[in-house]
């Protein structure tokens, strides 16, 4: 069953991990797109999580940020309690259950997603599409808006710095005000990661960051995920194909084949383990 | 050193200048005034007063149209109820100022708020179910509001309608003059307001709910609670115009508020193309001044009134079917294809977002 009345306080913690899956399941009638998964992501960590295709990545995902209730199982996160109540200490960590919780609150716990074909929105700039990303940092409330009332003003004006900040840090700020439509893909997938750091995330999950990236794109992706751990002091989660890039990036790697835990190791582990390799990776030899 | 000043100054002039071009705002108060000039033309017997008529009557229904063309253009919804709920706004504002004798400025609040109130509900109601439950919906409240305007005679005066005066507003006695003059203004303060919100995190969050559903939730928008705001907006706005058209018109009939109506605001919108202020003003020109204003001066249509629906009719649709974009997006394209005929090639650069 699900354990929803653990209460915050029980939990408060000094836990290590951000993200901890307890024992998911999410069954689509007969299917078991997941089956009793669990593990954990660490703290300032990247974590790949891999597995042949249709094997139920992204369902994890969706069941992560609530897009899907899982059949069973828990999603525990861990984040500053300042998030959680008003006034709350930032500096306190909290962990609480995330299954339940409406879709769009979740991103205001510091838990954001990319998606696999990136969502960008054409019809705006590439600075509007970032700011997307700090809607629910904005107080003002329709009425304030639309007559540009004082705080809605300084809102806008803070969020639109905080975004060229966020389009700098990808090295696009000078595109800022083209229209996000006709751009490369690649720049779009800078504005889909971009818009993540608007909201100060604990951790960003991303589907398949370098799919449809050339080579060299790869490259400039592996160094901006470090970057923004390092910078976001953040965790990672990434789904990814490119095993060049998750075994070069992650710290930790989770693989999973028909919705089931197969190893979580080191890449180098991962590697060199036969059921990966059976499961995964043995089409080659 | 003064060589040195002058282009400094130059160039700060000609920055102010394109700034002043680029200024929104400062476009929104230049189409007012060319709007405002309009009684003026008429009394210089330049113009027909009928054409002061007609502009009035589209000036009323782009607000509603604005209204609609949110709710169209970002939500994706549709609501066939504009004219019950424009309906709703000028029984109210007559009620309240003729019989209960309060100020305009009341009668004006209670007519945008009580529809917005009952839009509201509706939309709680029905906007959970996406698609197109909700024309429906509008469609139903908008025939029952229809039936109510002609079945509760003590508040609308049933068939007969209902008679105002034109309204006194800080003691000056309106005309029909400035009636007019009030309806541009209220026009514009739309297009100004509508402008600030598509462009602020309203907009954002509507253009990410319209892109993708699901990358909008991960963004933090509650869908139901953005579809509510901006249905609740076009019911504002509908509200409103219904009550501009009590003031200017002094009386309302239920026939005026029929599906024929909220049918051809829906026209406009579409004409002028979803998301696009300036089209969207543009498509209700189209839908009721080509015919007032052009059609009629010809004898043939003049004699044969009939005739001009139909080249209004056929009109729509050469535009939706060749101009799908909508008259919004012409003078981009204008812009786009003079430039091709004159520059040559233009360099396949990226295009620019319009100046903010």
């Amino acid at each position: 069953m699900q354990n929803n009345e653990i209460t915050r306080d029980s939990l408060l913690s000094t836990e290590t991990y951000v993200l901890r899956i307890e024992n998911l399941s999410m069954h689509f009638g007969g299917l078991k797109a997941v089956d009793d998964l669990s593990f954990h992501v660490n703290r300032n960590e990247i974590f790949g999580l891999i597995g042949p295709n249709g094997a139920g990545k992204t369902t994890v995902f969706n069941c992560i940020t609530q897009f899907y209730t899982p059949t069973r199982g828990n999603v525990f996160f861990t984040t500053d309690a300042s998030r959680l109540q008003k006034g709350g200490d930032p500096s306190r960590q909290e962990t609480l259950n995330l299954v339940g919780i409406p879709v769009h609150k979740i991103i205001s716990l510091g838990l954001v997603r990319t998606f696999q074909n990136v969502e960008v929105i054409k019809e705006l700039s590439l600075i509007d599409n970032v700011l997307i990303g700090g809607h629910i940092d904005f107080k003002a409330n329709v009425f304030e808006q639309a007559l540009k009332l004082p705080r809605a003003r300084r809102e806008e004006k803070a969020m639109r710095e905080k975004a060229l900040e966020a389009l700098d840090f990808f090295d696009i700020a000078d595109r800022k005000d083209m229209l996000a439509g006709g751009q490369p893909y690649g720049v779009l997938k800078k504005v889909e990661l971009a818009r993540t750091l608007l909201c100060k995330p604990k951790l960003v999950i991303m589907d398949e960051p370098a799919a449809g990236l050339n080579d060299s794109e790869t490259d400039g992706l592996t160094q901006n995920i470090r970057k923004i751990r390092d910078a976001y002091n953040c965790s990672i989660l990434l789904v990814e194909h490119d095993m060049g890039l998750v075994m070069n990036v992650c710290d930790r790697i989770c693989a999973i084949s028909f919705g089931r835990f197969l190893a979580c190791d080191v890449p180098e582990k991962i590697r060199t383990n036969k059921i990966v390799q059976e499961a995964y990776l043995g089409e080659e030899e | 050193m003064d060589s040195n000043k002058q282009p400094t100054a130059m160039k700060k002039t000609t920055n102010f200048l394109l700034s002043l071009y680029h200024n929104q705002y400062l476009r929104f108060v230049l189409f007012g005034l060319l709007l405002a000039c309009l009684p003026q033309l008429a009394k210089m017997k330049l113009i027909k007063t009928g054409v002061v008529t007609t502009m009035a009557q589209i000036l009323i229904y782009a607000i509603a149209a604005l209204g609609l063309n949110l709710l169209l253009g970002y939500s994706g919804l549709i609501s066939l109820g504009t004219a019950g709920f424009m309906g709703l706004g000028a029984y109210v504002a007559a009620y309240f100022y003729g019989d209960l004798q309060l100020s305009f400025w009341i009668a004006l609040l209670a007519a945008v708020a009580i529809p917005t109130l009952i839009g509201t509900l509706v939309g709680l109601t029905s906007l959970r179910i996406s698609g197109f439950y909700l024309a429906i919906a509008t469609l139903c409240v908008s025939e029952i509001l229809l039936k109510t305007f002609q079945q509760a005679t003590d508040l609308t005066g049933g068939t007969s309608g209902k008679n105002i005066s034109y309204p006194v507003i800080f003691d000056i006695a309106f005309k029909r003059d400035t009636m007019y003059l009030l309806l541009v203004v209220a026009l514009v303060l739309v297009m100004m307001l509508t402008w600030n919100l598509v462009n602020g995190q309203f907009g954002r969050a509507m253009h990410a709910m319209r892109g993708s559903e699901v990358a909008a939730q991960a963004m933090g928008v509650s869908l139901l609670k953005y579809r509510l705001l901006v249905f609740a907006i076009a019911t504002a706005y509908a509200g409103l115009s219904g009550a501009l058209y009590v003031f200017f018109v002094k009386g309302t009939y239920p026939t005026t508020w029929v599906l024929n109506l909220s049918l051809n605001i829906l026209a406009a919108v579409v004409i002028g193309g979803v998301r696009s202020i300036y089209g969207t003003v543009l498509g209700v020109f189209v839908v009721w001044g080509v015919s007032d204003l052009f059609l009629n001066n010809i004898p043939f249509f003049r004699q044969n009134p009939q005739i001009s629906f139909i080249v209004n009719g056929v009109l729509i649709i050469l535009v939706v079917m060749f101009y799908p974009n909508g008259l919004g997006k012409l003078p981009s394209d204008l812009k786009a294809g003079l430039s091709r005929l004159l520059g040559g090639r233009k360099k396949p650069g990226i295009p620019n977002k319009e100046e903010r």
